[in-house]
């Protein structure tokens, strides 16, 4: 009767002595190797503070031009570049434009990795089932791990600051770009493969010239959610010594300062809004040559 | 005539007793998110609940946000560890209206917050003794993003002492002195950077406070300041306050630490809870003895409470009444 009345636990000295086992096992792993991983990261750090400082360090005007000028490239309309202008002058009169070009740069920074490691990643998902098995369960825990879980190992390995910061954004930020890369590809239609084939198209010829070229709406897409999930992941960051937005809010959230929290998190939400209006309408042109019809 | 005052009295202590119970009744505490805390506010629970028959609700908080919940609302009903250094003003206010009441002015002896080094930063350099020796060495303690500079690391956005951190950081004109003030963000990214560098013997300067499993388990020392008290209109009326509050910062050691337990002016009311709570004072050792096996085992404060119960029983028996004594431990 008590075997169905008590769960039968692992017993409280094994299950303390497992934890500590694990922890002291991540301990030694990190004591051994923690310096080495930390260099293999340092040209990325340099990459990241310099970003940052060149940020902060060009004058404003010229920043806002430049902004203008990539919202006008992505999404071809005025009001999206007017949007963005306006946004940007407004984050500097309330007093946030260091914290935001910080967050800039390193939503950038974690941009540029993610697809990096992310689109090669969803190529070889698309290619291999056994792969996709194997991946997705990753991606899902990726997506849904609480991120303090994985702080605590991070900053054991790599301390507080801009690294273990872009990491913790990656881990989240990654899934949406691998996933909707593999999607897209396996969604190009076999009709359009099989006239690839007939033509004697080889398979690197397949893949880039046929496969990717009709999967970029989908990649973008993809690249778009990243950016929007890397935004979320600000907050979070900042719980690690990264600067930017999410300081004020974390200052805001400790101290009831309603004004400080809101005018920093929309600060957040207007560069969410920016880089989203702007990836998508660059997507949905990518996307434009494919429903002409008459002209391709 | 006798017999109808020994009436009145049985009567008169019946209902003393039914009041009393009535009167203990729901209690919230603070539970904040430190390990010390955690333990003293689940001991409190057990303490309360088997010892006296009230029931507690623990409720998580920070001191900016319990603070004002209870100076504004009224709830929680306690605050177990309230470092009142970091509200000293708006706490004066409170107590003043009578909103507020302090029910022991030391539940824990020998703390204190400061300037920390780990124990072989003098032991490898015995020239750096206070902390005005080490900010002429910011080389010591280069900064991982920008190794020309020496990091400080602050108290994460948030807390009270970021403020008196950052305005010291002024006061002693640190950046001229090649410093920068890191801000850790968060206690796990605080902690993490401490244990990060003595796990790797690297040199770490910060702010960091005791009694903590941290101060035991990595040695930490409080540094000297090396500069006398600068007076409490300089604390208080500027070290203290945001930074375009405070114009002028002086330099001055860090402020005499004083834990409160505070209460709100409704629970005074509460005879039974309110005697236990100005006798329970936690000796420093022991508090810090805790913190280490809270650290080592991993136990949340819930595990802790109940081992410091099992463990130190001359502690807290001095704490209660003899009746409530036997019953805390016939529940353990």
């Amino acid at each position: 009767m008590d075997f169905f009345g008590d769960f039968p636990e692992m017993g409280r000295q094994d299950l303390r002595e497992l934890k500590k086992g694990i922890d002291l096992a991540f301990r030694e792993f990190s004591r051994a190797n923690g310096d080495s991983i930390e260099a293999f990261f340092e040209p990325l750090m340099f990459f990241m503070v310099g970003l940052e400082k060149l940020l902060i360090a060009t004058p404003w005007p010229v920043m806002i031009m430049i902004f203008a000028a990539l919202a006008w490239l992505g999404a071809r309309s005025i009001w999206v570049v007017l949007g963005t202008v306006v946004s940007f002058l407004l984050i500097g009169w309330l007093g946030m434009w260091e914290d935001t070009m910080a967050t800039v740069a390193i939503i950038s920074v974690a941009t540029i990795v993610c697809i990096g490691v992310g689109i090669p990643l969803g190529i070889f998902m698309s290619r291999s089932d056994r792969l996709q098995t194997a991946i997705t369960p990753i991606l899902d825990i990726m997506q849904t791990i609480p991120s303090f879980v994985y702080l605590i190992p991070i900053i054991m390995l790599l301390g507080i600051g801009k690294v273990p910061g872009l990491l913790a954004v990656c881990i989240y930020a990654l899934p949406p770009i691998v996933r909707l890369t593999n999607l897209g590809i396996r969604l190009v239609d076999k009709e359009v493969l099989e006239a690839a084939d007939a033509f004697g198209a080889s398979a690197r010829q397949k893949l880039f010239d046929v496969q990717i070229p009709l999967a970029l709406p989908n990649i973008f897409a993809g690249v778009n959610q990243t950016i929007m999930m890397a935004l979320a992941m600000v907050v979070i960051a900042s719980m690690i010594g990264v600067k930017g937005l999410g300081v004020p809010v974390l200052r805001a959230i400790s101290n009831q300062y309603l004004a400080l929290g809101l005018m920093n998190g929309l600060a957040i939400v207007a560069l969410a809004i920016i880089f989203d209006r702007v990836s998508q309408a660059y997507g949905q042109r990518l996307q434009k040559h494919r429903q002409g019809g008459h002209g391709v | 005539m006798n017999k109808y005052m020994k009436g009145m009295v049985a009567a008169g202590a019946f209902a003393l007793s039914q009041g009393a119970v009535a009167g203990c009744g729901e209690i919230t505490m603070a539970e904040m998110n430190w390990a010390s805390a955690e333990l003293m506010a689940n001991v409190d629970k057990i303490i309360l609940e088997e010892g006296y028959g009230c029931e507690v609700e623990l409720v998580p908080g920070a001191t900016m946000t319990t603070f004002a919940s209870m100076n504004e609302k009224g709830q929680p009903d306690v605050a177990g560890e309230l470092w009142t250094n970091a509200v000293a003003e708006p706490l004066g206010v409170a107590l003043g209206e009578g909103r507020l009441a302090i029910s022991n002015d030391g539940p824990i002896t020998q703390l204190g917050e400061g300037w920390f080094v780990p124990g072989y930063v003098q032991e490898n350099h015995p020239e750096l003794k206070t902390a005005m020796d080490i900010l002429e060495h910011p080389e010591l303690f280069p900064h991982p993003e920008d190794s020309s500079k020496g990091a400080f690391y602050g108290c994460p956005a948030g807390w009270g002492c970021q403020l008196a951190n950052a305005n010291l950081f002024r006061a002693f004109d640190m950046e001229a002195k090649g410093w920068l003030l890191v801000d850790p963000g968060s206690a796990a990214g605080l902690d993490g950077s401490i244990a990060k560098a003595v796990e790797r013997g690297e040199n770490w300067f910060g702010y960091y406070w005791s009694p903590t499993s941290m101060v035991g388990k990595y040695n930490l020392q409080l540094l000297d300041f090396g500069v006398p008290w600068g007076g409490s209109a300089n604390w208080d009326g500027c070290i203290v306050k945001a930074e375009q509050d405070c114009a002028d910062p002086q330099p001055s050691s860090w402020t005499e630490s004083v834990v409160n337990t505070v209460v709100t002016s409704d629970f005074t009311a509460n005879t039974d809870a309110m005697g236990y709570l100005s006798a329970r004072v936690f000796p420093g050792p022991v508090m810090n003895g805790m913190l280490v096996y809270m650290a080592d085992n991993q136990a949340g404060g819930e595990d802790a409470a109940i081992e410091f119960l099992l463990q130190h029983e001359d502690v807290w028996s001095a704490w209660v009444s003899a009746d409530a004594a036997a019953k805390i431990k016939q529940s353990l």
